[in-house]
């Protein structure tokens, strides 16, 4: 170039100048092309990579997990204590049994409720074809329970606190301060073996929500089980 | 920096004894060699920082993607494939039902019935010895639970193992007359025929429609209504 500009000056300035300029700028153009494309598919593959990253922290729980084992068995057992307090209900006038009864009603349906909504948002079953698994796999946590469960049928999974069929019908069948008597004996245990429950899955489960609800049986059901004493107490 | 020393090495003996024009001109070739090697070094060592770096980048965002896809939680898998439907079921029929409730006796369009008119009062869920009554054992369907129906031929073993599968709430057993075959599950508006006890689509059928949310009142409770006869 040096050479040829030397030889004729003219020609040059006019000619190979701009044909050097435009290439550089073309060359230039497409450097700056592939370095913006490259900073795409890095800053995507990075955003990506964080998004799903982000879900490590509160993962969605799988089906073979504490908590989705604790959800689906927690609802079987707070159902039972639902039952159990309208049946009560039914039976007594006393006010201290409405009262309770009542609380005891409302707050399990309702958070029975909550475990029936994460495992739709989670996408999971209802259904546990091993019920209290996530429990055994945890390891160390041994069953109190005070009889064979199965609400209905007996062939259930026995679950920590759960009435018998036997018991619930016998608990029908009785009145008054009997049939008071009655239902706190099995309150208190079923209060106890949702404790236990409510404790493994403070320890094993992943989610913040279970553990939250977890945290919060444990605190409540452990206060009634003092409040259920006294009734009981009351009436020796 | 470093080419003070060569620029200022003729200095000296210039001040007694001027430089040849010849030792000036290799005293500067010297300085331009010496200013190429450095700039030849410094593109060399830039060079190989460059290609570091462009590795040592891709090696990151390679691994941050690996890591991200291998940890990132699966999406849950049961047999009965979650749609709510039960397409990956062999076998399931689905219905379309009314639910409203009349306290008179019901035809149903399906045998046993899988939804459609029925009692105001639900049949408690549970173990039955005998027939239960239809109007009933549909609200319960209505609620959420399944209605396990057998022949009244079925064989002792048979309802055992059955009876074995089954959850704790949330379902009705009970012999049926005039079964299509001799085992039939129902929910609201979903229905699988099977022959034995053991076959598998029993637990799919149930992880599929048990306490599903697309029955009419998911979480009403199967207890508290009426008892029908032979209730265990």
């Amino acid at each position: 170039m040096t050479d040829r500009s030397d030889d004729t000056p003219g020609a040059t300035a006019s000619g190979a100048a701009p044909d050097a300029d435009t290439s550089r700028t073309r060359r230039r153009r497409t450097a700056a092309l592939v370095a913006a494309g490259l900073a795409l598919v890095v800053v995507a593959v990075v955003a990506f990579s964080i998004g799903r990253l982000s879900t490590l922290g509160d993962p969605t729980p799988t089906d073979r997990s504490a908590d989705a084992g604790f959800s689906r068995d927690m609802q079987v057992h707070h159902l039972q204590g639902v039952e159990m307090a309208m049946i009560i209900r039914g039976i007594s006038d006393a006010d201290d049994i409405q009262h309770l009864s009542y609380d005891i009603a409302t707050t399990q349906a309702q958070q029975a409720g909550q475990m029936y909504g994460w495992l739709e948002e989670w996408g999971l079953s209802q259904f546990s074809a091993e019920p209290m698994a996530w429990m055994a796999a945890g390891g160390g946590h041994e069953h109190g329970a005070t009889g064979a469960s199965g609400a209905a049928d007996g062939a259930g999974a026995v679950m920590p606190g759960m009435a018998t069929e036997a018991q619930l019908d016998q608990l029908r069948s009785s009145t008054g301060v009997e049939a008071e008597r009655l239902f706190l004996e099995l309150m208190i245990a079923h209060h106890r073996g949702a404790v236990e429950m409510a404790e493994a899955a403070q320890t094993l489960a992943d989610t913040t929500v279970v553990r939250r609800l977890a945290d919060s049986i444990v605190q409540s059901q452990d206060a009634e089980i003092a409040l259920m004493e006294g009734m009981l107490a009351d009436r020796a | 920096m470093e080419g003070i020393p060569v620029s200022a090495a003729p200095r000296p003996t210039g001040s007694d004894k001027p430089l040849t024009t010849k030792q000036q001109r290799a005293a500067e070739r010297e300085r331009k060699l010496e200013a190429f090697r450095k700039k030849e070094a410094a593109r060399k060592r830039n060079r190989k920082l460059g290609i570091i770096g462009a590795v040592v980048g891709v090696v990151a965002i390679g691994g941050l993607l690996v890591t991200s896809i291998v940890l990132a939680p699966k999406p849950a898998t049961y047999a009965g494939g979650g749609t709510g439907t039960g397409e990956d079921i062999e076998g399931v029929e689905l219905f379309e039902n009314s639910s409203n409730h009349v306290t008179t006796p019901v035809e149903y369009p399906q045998t046993p019935p899988a939804g459609g008119e029925h009692n105001p009062v639900w049949l408690n869920c549970g173990v039955y010895t005998e027939p239960v009554p239809n109007e009933n054992a549909v609200h319960s369907l209505e609620h959420g639970a399944l209605w396990v129906t057998y022949d009244p031929s079925l064989a002792d073993d048979e309802l055992a193992a059955l009876r074995a599968k089954l959850p704790s709430s949330y379902v009705i057993l009970s012999p049926f007359d005039g079964l299509p075959s001799p085992i039939v599950v129902s929910g609201w508006n979903s229905q699988l025929q099977v022959d034995d006890a053991d076959d598998p689509r029993i637990a799919a059928f149930f992880e599929e429609f048990w306490k599903s949310d697309l029955v009419p009142e998911p979480g009403a409770l199967c207890t508290g209504g009426v008892d029908g006869p032979g209730k265990a």
